[in-house]
């Protein structure tokens, strides 16, 4: 299937939604089941190592990408749920190692989607840099295919560090990372544990390592902590009075708990415009029926 | 109106911006209006493209301090100062230039000036003098009724007295004579030959009766012996009207810092404030910080790179509103920094921030106390 | 319409220019185009006051142009038709610095050094480093998702903004993007980011504050020719190396520059790269001395490590007052910006010194290699007849010559109005019909800033009823 087939395939009329691995098939509401079901195209199209980037089709699962990646010794932001490249952007979470890795949204360069009106439609630009005109990837990325249906993206990549490793520790204060360590990959604590990731030049990180040692016991680990089914975004600061069950992302403020986060209002003037931008963009709401970022 | 501009100097300006925040009037106002770039391009509006002479154009020449400090910041070499002097130069003659003339003629006469300023200082002791005209005059504190002789010692050097600060200040003069003395320079003090060196009349628009005052100096002292100048805005007009070997104070005294005797620091922590046209024009304040280092136990720097304190010559008389709201940001700097005392090269900067409250001093006074131990 | 006026200055007071003079001032920014005209001008304060300029200019039929320091280079300050200015230079306070969650609350008219100032004693700054920073703001900043030297590792202004108060065309007052971890909704904060105000004014600026790196490790490689240098840049990147900085600079700048301020480039070198890498001092002397035997391997003749502070100052100092270097050969200067993929920054430059000499321009190149962000500089003689029209043919050329070799119009200066017209080279009618329409999300009426980014025949077509101001009512 190439990128001319799926533009063919949605066409410019009826509700119609893409299907990655349905992994994260309920974020925004369920979907109408009046929706037409579509898969994207798969494949890596052009990766260049040297320039930093990657040219994937949306259907290509982020296994895929990571597995092209680690080959020339680099990765992504985004992260692996076991869906797809196109589902993981739609969706517009950040990697757990969002600190070390970037953000999602910095990462997506170029955006190819087919709109309502079934017109395969380019945003942004292939380079590393790029002010050329407003921020459609921006846009796209977090937007649950309710303003276009993403065909095909151009990724940042980044090397990997040269050596990484987790530690774990019960009696370090997680709150206290940021002072010792200069650029963690990960702060990640349930309440009680505390895992670090630590990465960069073996030195760097040997250096981080004694350097925790004054404010904990620390054990390595082999990766992060398990997470939580739902995830909640709240201000680094808030993650210091939570209880119960969680895993909190410290500096950042993603914490994964076992029920959902109350649903949260968008103020007026904010609502108005995202309403204009889906009129805007999908004037007959076609496009994921059933589904809001709202 | 032809304000006479040289248009190869005003195409220098490519209107980058990056003097903005160089300026102390953009600073207070955040109005482009009152900035070097928006002042160029008011010149351009008026000479090129025949805008009249409203108000607020006037008003926009009239705020610049001439403190010249947009000039390290600007990547083209434009000559601000040169385009703002030709500026206010050609807008003098269409305002009462005999009466500016006639305010600043007391300079001129030395002996005039100090029988003038005694009898200023008699009413001020007598309270004769209001505050607030005292104030909006920017006269210090207490004037000197008597000043203390000052006597050439040799041939050395020149030590430019000038005229205000030979009324006002003599004490700096003492100070300087008094370190060059003691790093071994034979000095000979200027005095009356050499009275106003006509820095204020060209701030003040007149050019003409500037450069025969400077022409005066430039033949009353010898070519061949450095002059030496205690007052920043004064060798700064030196250096550049006169055809004199002119040195700031300290930018000399730098050079000959192990002439100096080793003797036990002040115990203040110093701030120094450089006079714009010591850092802006002459761009010799670094002599200062090595002058005085061996001579106190801290020098402190003002966070602000240097910003103009509102001085200006006589600009702290005729825009009283804006020298103030200068002088405020500056005085928050000095705050910041705590420090005993602020040394600072230019008589007006002292007397400015003196009128504020600020302990003010000049550097060669620290050293020669200093020196007397 | 002169209660228009008067309606201003019931709100703002003397805050309100109108003096024909006065306005004639903010008719340009940093760049070379002419046309502009402005409107009365006013100085706000405070987000009200913004709020109720733009209710006021809505009322009155007007248009809102926002204005920081003016230093944009593309023209995207430029009112066009009389719109209201609205200047939020006087806005200018830093409101509160977070070290524990890195957040700094910020007015618009904060000068992006000044912040990074503010932020020196606790440890800190803001990573976006403009050549202009000195002077440009916060708000201009966000306007324009500024670069820098430094944005190579860190990136750019829409990495490090967390959420904007913004007075919208319509006179309402939001908060885009917020201080948690992933704000709900569209990432309107990110879309807002680089809006060159065609989205609203931005009034209070959440920015990420960055810690200031233990140890810096600068390098100056010479090379017999550009290619060499640029070469070198593909080959650190390949070899999984992001330095903080890698600038390169042509022999003829380097020479500008050499007799400029002395910071000792080597005036022989046929090109110099810049690399600077930041961290940890043990990382950092890895990275550093790979990027030195990088360097070897793609023949530089000579390697040279900044020993102290004071030698990486200068060797800063040399590449940040480039442009005062050029000002010495030629009173003026016309600055581009494209960006094309690192691999084809050789050739593409061979092209810019060819289309230069065809047009009889000299040409000089200063550019942030690192992320294949061309900045050929064009020198010129503003006096000289017809050479505006040289210098913006060549200009032309070089875009055209990045379009072709994969690249885009502008990495750091934005579109504006200097890169409308070449919009259709880059972007489809389709494309351009859906960046529209993120615009009339935010601004159904097209009143904040029109009549730039968007070419005409995709923009609103209301710029045409803005022309219709009374002839005369500035007197």
């Amino acid at each position: 299937m190439t990128l001319a087939d799926f533009v063919t395939e949605i066409g410019d009329s009826g509700p119609v939604a893409v299907q990655g691995c349905r992994t994260r098939w309920d974020v925004g509401g369920p979907l109408d089941p009046s929706a037409r079901l579509v898969t994207a195209p798969s494949g890596i199209v052009d990766y260049l190592p040297e320039e930093m980037t990657v040219t994937v089709l949306a259907g290509t699962t982020v296994a895929e990408l990571n597995h092209a990646l680690l080959a020339r010794g680099q990765r992504c932001a985004l992260p692996d749920r076991h869906g797809t490249v196109g589902g993981a952007i739609a969706v517009g979470e950040n990697h757990t190692e969002v600190l070390g890795r970037g953000t999602l949204r910095a990462s997506v360069l170029q955006v190819r989607y087919v709109s309502a009106e079934g017109k395969l439609v380019t945003g942004g630009g292939p380079t590393v840099k790029n002010v050329s005109g407003f921020d459609i990837p921006r846009l796209l990325t977090g937007s649950l295919g309710t303003l276009g249906l993403i065909g095909e993206v151009i990724l940042r990549t980044n090397p990997l560090p040269a050596t990484s490793v987790w530690l774990d520790s019960v009696d370090a204060d997680p709150f206290a990372i940021a002072s010792i360590v200069l650029r963690p990959g990960a702060v990640l604590w349930d309440g009680t544990r505390t895992r670090v990731l630590l990465e960069g030049h073996a030195p760097d990180v040997a250096h981080d390592r004694t350097a925790l040692g004054g404010c904990g016991n620390w054990t390595e680990a082999d990766g992060a902590l398990d997470l939580l089914p739902h995830r909640w975004s709240l201000t680094p600061a808030e993650l210091r009075s939570l209880n119960g069950n969680f895993v909190a992302s410290v500096g950042v403020g993603t914490v994964w708990r076992d029920h959902p986060q109350p649903r949260r209002e968008l103020s007026e003037p904010v609502r108005a415009i995202s309403e204009r931008m889906k009129a805007n963009f999908d004037p007959t709401g076609r496009l994921n029926p059933g589904r809001s970022v709202c | 109106m032809d304000l006479g501009i040289n248009p190869d100097e005003l195409v220098t300006c490519m209107q980058c911006g990056l003097c903005l925040t160089a300026c102390p009037t953009y600073r207070i106002t955040g109005d482009e209006t009152y900035s070097p770039r928006g002042r160029i391009a008011l010149m351009r509006e008026v000479q090129d493209h025949g805008a009249p002479l409203t108000s607020e154009v006037l008003d926009a020449f009239d705020t610049c301090i001439q403190c010249r400090g947009c000039e390290p910041a600007c990547p083209s070499g434009v000559p601000y100062g040169h385009l703002i002097e030709q500026t206010k130069a050609s807008l003098t003659q269409q305002r009462h230039p005999a009466l500016r003339s006639l305010l600043l003629r007391p300079l001129t006469m030395p002996r005039v000036l100090r029988v003038g300023s005694s009898a200023l200082a008699l009413a001020q002791r007598a309270r004769l003098v209001p505050p607030p005209i005292a104030r909006r005059l920017g006269l210090p504190a207490r004037l000197p009724i008597r000043r203390p002789a000052l006597r050439s010692t040799g041939n050395d050097v020149q030590l430019f007295t000038g005229c205000v600060m030979d009324a006002w200040q003599r004490e700096v003069h003492l100070a300087a004579k008094a370190v060059l003395e003691a790093a071994g320079f034979g000095v000979r003090v200027t005095g009356d030959d050499a009275p106003c060196c006509g820095a204020l009349h060209l701030h003040a628009g007149l050019r003409d009766e500037s450069q025969r005052l400077t022409d005066r100096v430039t033949a009353a002292l010898d070519p061949h012996v450095p002059v030496l100048v205690d007052s920043a805005g004064c060798g700064a007009h030196l250096k550049e009207h006169s055809g004199l070997s002119v040195f700031d104070i300290q930018e000399f005294l730098a050079q000959h810092v192990d002439r100096l005797p080793t003797v036990k620091p002040l115990d203040l922590k110093v701030a120094v404030q450089d006079p714009c046209h010591l850092r802006h024009v002459q761009r010799a304040h670094a002599a200062t910080r090595t002058v005085l280092r061996p001579f106190v136990r801290e020098i402190v720097e003002l966070d602000d790179d240097g910003m103009c304190c509102g001085a200006g010559g006589a600009y702290s008389v005729l825009e009283p509103e804006m020298a103030g709201q200068v002088r405020d940001r500056k005085m928050s700097s000095i705050d910041r920094a705590r420090p005993d005392v602020v040394a600072s090269a230019n008589p007006g900067c002292s007397m400015h921030l003196a009128a504020a409250g600020v302990s003010t001093v000049h550097p060669m006074e620290l050293i020669a106390q200093a020196l007397k131990g | 319409m002169s209660d228009l006026v008067s309606d201003l200055r019931a709100v703002l007071g003397d805050r309100v220019r109108v003096d024909a003079a006065q306005r004639a001032l903010l008719r340009r920014d940093a760049s070379v185009f002419e046309g502009g005209s402005a409107g009365p001008v006013c100085l706000c304060d405070t987000t009200e006051e913004v709020q109720q300029v733009v209710r006021i200019a809505i009322a009155h039929g007007r248009a809102i142009v926002p204005r920081g320091a003016g230093t944009g280079l593309a023209g995207g300050a430029i009112p066009l038709a009389d719109p209201v200015i609205v200047s939020l230079s006087r806005m200018n306070r830093v409101l509160e610095v977070d070290t524990d969650a890195r957040i700094a609350w910020v007015q618009p008219g904060v000068v992006n050094l000044d912040l990074s100032k503010h932020l020196a004693p606790l440890g800190f700054h803001f990573a976006p480093d403009p050549s202009s920073q000195q002077v440009c703001t916060i708000g201009g900043n966000v306007a324009n998702n500024s670069g820098g030297p430094h944005c190579l590792a860190y990136g750019v202004t829409n990495a490090h903004i967390l959420a904007v108060e913004v007075v919208l065309p319509d006179g309402e007052i939001a908060v885009l993007g917020g201080l948690d971890a992933e704000p709900a909704g569209y990432d309107l904060r990110g879309v807002f980011v680089g809006g060159e105000g065609m989205l609203g004014i931005a009034t209070r600026v959440a920015v990420r504050i960055t810690p200031n790196p233990p140890a810096v490790r600068t390098l100056l490689l010479s090379f017999a020719t550009t290619r060499e240098a640029a070469s070198t840049v593909s080959a650190v990147i390949a070899a999984g190396i992001v330095p903080a900085a890698m600038e390169v600079m042509d022999q003829r700048i380097v020479i500008a520059v050499e007799n400029y301020v002395h910071a000792g480039y080597p005036t022989d070198a046929g090109a110099v790269l810049l690399a600077e890498v930041d961290g940890q001092s043990g990382g950092v002397d890895i990275d550093a001395e790979r990027i030195a035997n990088i360097g070897r391997e793609q023949g530089a003749t000579s390697v040279h490590l900044a020993e102290d502070d004071n030698q990486r100052a200068l060797l800063w100092k040399g590449r940040k007052t480039a442009f005062g270097a050029v000002a010495q050969v030629t009173p003026n200067y016309y600055l581009h910006d494209t960006v094309v993929p690192r691999s084809q920054l050789a050739d593409v430059l061979d092209q810019v010194y060819e289309i230069a000499e065809r047009h009889d321009l000299l040409v000089m190149n200063v550019f942030h290699a690192g992320d294949g962000n061309l900045h050929p500089l064009l020198l010129f003689d503003a006096r000289e007849p017809g050479v505006y029209d040289r210098v913006h043919a060549a200009g032309a050329e070089i875009v055209k010559a990045s379009l072709a070799a994969g690249g885009v119009l502008s990495g750091e200066h934005g579109v504006g109005i200097e890169k409308q017209p070449y919009m259709s080279m880059l972007f489809s009618d389709d494309d351009l019909d859906h960046q529209e329409r993120l615009r009339r999300a935010f601004d159904p009426a097209c009143r904040a800033n029109p009549g730039k980014v968007i070419p005409e025949g995709h923009s609103c077509a209301d710029i045409q009823h803005l022309h219709a101001v009374p002839e005369g009512v500035w007197g």
